[in-house]
């Protein structure tokens, strides 16, 4: 009886071992520790509980989306190099320039279940440029309205029933700014860089250049339109000229009555209000119902490898984050919007989720509104965000007008673009 | 190794050695210093003559263009300005009270190391997370700040988000944190000076508090002042944190610095040749800020 078990002990060593041997490691590389770590860390585990034949291995994180990027282009070529990256979905573009990180297209076409696991069209477009898949989104957001109901009613308001359209909004900004003590009636993310300004763009259907990319697009009636409100939100919404993080902090001391930012910040928000007040959100005003669209925020799931061996198990662990289990676990942990639609439907990920979270259906009703962020080409691209950002930044200290700021803004815009 | 008078002595086995021993001491030393500071300076120099971008293989050389392109650049033209701005703010005032508080300490023997530790508590602190708490002070609708000017009837200030306030306020910070360094090294100037020169000027008819500091403390403590305003001024140059951590910059450049612009060029909008040719530049301000303080104080203020 020994003799066999310790035969058998054997015999499992045997095979047991070289397969050990064989064991892959995954090196992944992921920014904003504090949106990300606890989502990467449940995600991780999960996938090495499934595969025990890898092993996931994390490198510091970074703490904003420019410093991954810069880290990733640093390493690119290099052996400290990530085997995977979450890049913001705005500066995948300027990984696909300068050829770096692998597409993911072969590997899509091989894969004879990939059609079943939930990733539409829609969503493998956010991370595609001039036809190289550069990843699969892992997170995606859209800008929401969050909203004090306590400030509201306040005011006078009906938190139940709150403004759909701007020009309902400006007069309820405006009477919760006149309740004093400080308050503030309401704030819009204009700062940072241009995502919250295309969401006005886009929302009257306008676009930002031409399909050539040659010529700004945005100095039309569409973006007059959009400057336009920001202005109203100043005049008529009485909204300060708030540094980004004030902004935050206002929202979440209950100081600011109406807040229009990402479904991402949700978790954070929720988080930093910590009952303080009756917290609610609602969709984004509408602008033009028919046109009308708002931008993709997010991160996607890069390919960095270039060893062949290792490639295959790589995407097997992006699809993994990218699909139903990631977004099952992304989407509470964060406020994203689930990217993955079989995620969102099904009760084994999400169904019942949202029942029990109302704050959370807002970001996801608005999910057929949702087209790319335009990412500008060329080596400039980075720079054009901060060129519209201060533009607003002036047009908000009322310093010029809505005309003005669009004819500077678009010039300067211009003259960044590759000629 | 040559003696006195002598013809040059031949060196000895024993000098061979030593040379060699003080060669091989020397050495881990001047090869840290070549590798983390001669070559990258050298590389960064050379990077700023070319249109170098981060990720991008190969790049051309643009020569003295680099440079040309850099004055013409609106954005570091306003980060120059603006840097200057903060100095002139920063410097004088945080020196001047600095020598004030120095002087009132120094006057009262009660209490002397409390005050001390006190003005000196910002020095010592993280400045990223103290610029957090001023955050916090200067916010526009719950900062302490604003509720003090509210009860005196005042307007409230939007300090950090309005682009007229914000290099002010940022400079108030900036004065805070210089204020207790330069408190302590005043100090340490006034207990330098001999206590007889007092009892001198006394009896040559000094009566005054006032005439007292001007005869003697303030020509005695003049090397010490000379290295106050250098290290501050340096210092006010490459303010960088709080920028970081409050304004970003914003709003509209308003609150751009050098260091910042030099660190955005480079790392965010990834242009390596424009960030080195700027960087550059930064060094070349603070190599001429130093040669005045090197040169002012061999020649004037020199009384040992």
């Amino acid at each position: 009886m020994k003799l066999i078990k310790s035969l058998a002990i054997a015999a499992f060593a045997a095979v047991a071992l070289p397969a050990y041997a064989e064991t892959t490691e995954i090196i992944v590389h992921y920014p904003m520790p504090n949106f990300f770590k606890g989502v990467m860390d449940t995600i991780s585990t999960e996938y090495m509980k499934q595969h025990p034949d890898v092993k996931i291995t994390f490198t510091s994180p970074s703490p904003t989306y420019e410093e991954g990027l810069q880290l990733m282009l640093r390493q690119a070529g290099t052996a400290e190099m990530p085997d995977v990256s979450f890049i913001g979905l705005n500066r995948l573009r300027v990984l696909a320039e300068r050829n770096i990180g692998t597409d993911l297209t072969p590997f899509i076409k091989a894969d004879s279940n990939f059609a079943n696991e939930g990733f539409s069209d829609r969503l493998l477009s956010l991370a595609r440029f001039n036809g190289k898949q550069m990843g699969l989104a892992f997170a995606t957001s859209n800008p929401i309205m969050y909203y004090n109901a306590d400030l509201v009613r306040k005011a006078g308001g009906d938190p139940d029933h709150m403004p759909t359209t701007w020009d309902e909004v400006f007069p309820l900004a405006a009477k919760i700014n006149a309740l004093g003590d400080g308050v503030i009636g309401m704030s819009y993310r204009w700062q940072g860089d241009d995502w919250m300004f295309s969401a006005l763009l886009f929302g009257h259907g306008g676009t930002v250049l031409s399909a050539d990319e040659k010529k700004v697009t945005f100095d039309g009636a569409e973006g007059l339109g959009a400057l336009k409100l920001i202005d109203r939100m100043v005049k008529e919404g009485k909204m300060p000229p708030l540094a980004s993080d004030a902004a935050v902090q206002g929202f979440n001391a209950g100081k600011i009555g109406i807040s229009f930012w990402t479904t991402g910040a949700l978790r954070g928000t929720i988080n930093g209000v910590g009952g303080k007040f009756d917290l609610r959100t609602g969709k984004m005003p509408v602008i033009d119902a028919t046109k009308g669209h708002l931008p993709t925020g997010g991160n996607a799931a890069v390919m960095f490898t270039t060893d062949a061996k290792k490639q295959q198990a790589v995407y097997d662990f992006i699809k993994f984050a990218a699909g139903p289990f990631g977004a099952s676990v992304v989407v509470p942990g964060t406020g994203y919007v689930p990217n993955n639609e079989l995620a969102a439907k099904d009760d084994r990920y999400l169904g019942k989720f949202y029942d029990a979270n109302p704050l959370f259906k807002a970001g996801l009703s608005q999910m057929d509104l949702m087209i790319p962020w335009y990412s500008f080409p060329g080596n400039n691209g980075v720079k054009v965000t901060q060129t519209i950002v201060d533009n607003l930044s002036v047009l908000v200290e009322q310093k010029t007008t809505p005309e003005e700021a669009l004819k500077t803004m678009s010039t300067e815009v211009q003259k960044l673009l590759p000629r | 190794m040559q003696p006195e008078g002598g013809k040059p002595r031949r060196l000895t086995r024993f000098d061979h050695r030593e040379v060699r021993a003080a060669l091989l001491l020397c050495a881990p030393t001047a090869v840290l210093m070549l590798a983390l500071l001669v070559l990258p300076t050298l590389a960064v120099l050379g990077l700023s003559f070319t249109d170098a971008e981060l990720g991008v293989p190969g790049f051309q050389f643009l020569g003295l263009g680099a440079y040309a392109d850099l004055f013409t650049d609106r954005a570091f033209l306003r980060a120059f300005r603006n840097t200057a701005i903060y100095v002139a703010l920063v410097a004088p005032a945080s020196v001047v009270i600095g020598l004030v508080l120095a002087l009132l300490i120094e006057a009262e023997v009660k209490g002397r190391a409390f005050f001390r530790s006190v003005y000196f508590l910002p020095v010592v602190s993280l400045t990223v997370a103290m610029a957090s708490v001023w955050q916090y002070l200067m916010h526009p609708s719950f900062g302490p700040m604003n509720l003090v000017l509210q009860r005196f009837g005042l307007p409230s200030i939007n300090w950090l988000g309005s682009s007229d306030n914000v290099l002010t306020s940022l400079a108030l910070i900036g004065i805070w944190q210089a204020l207790g360094f330069n408190l302590v090294l005043f100090l340490a100037g006034l207990t330098a000076i001999n206590r007889d020169l007092y009892a001198a000027a006394e009896m040559d008819g000094v009566r005054s508090a006032w005439s007292r500091f001007w005869t003697v403390t303030w020509p005695m403590l003049g090397p010490t002042t000379l290295f106050v305003v250098t290290i501050t001024m340096i210092n006010a140059v490459k303010v960088f944190e709080t920028v970081a951590t409050l304004t970003q910059g914003g709003p509209s450049k308003a609150s751009e610095v050098l260091l910042y612009t030099i660190y955005k060029e480079g790392f965010v909008y990834l242009h390596i040749g424009v960030a080195s040719a700027m960087a550059v530049v930064f060094v070349a301000v603070l190599l001429v800020l130093l040669l005045v303080q090197t040169k002012v104080l061999e020649k004037q203020v020199h009384y040992a």
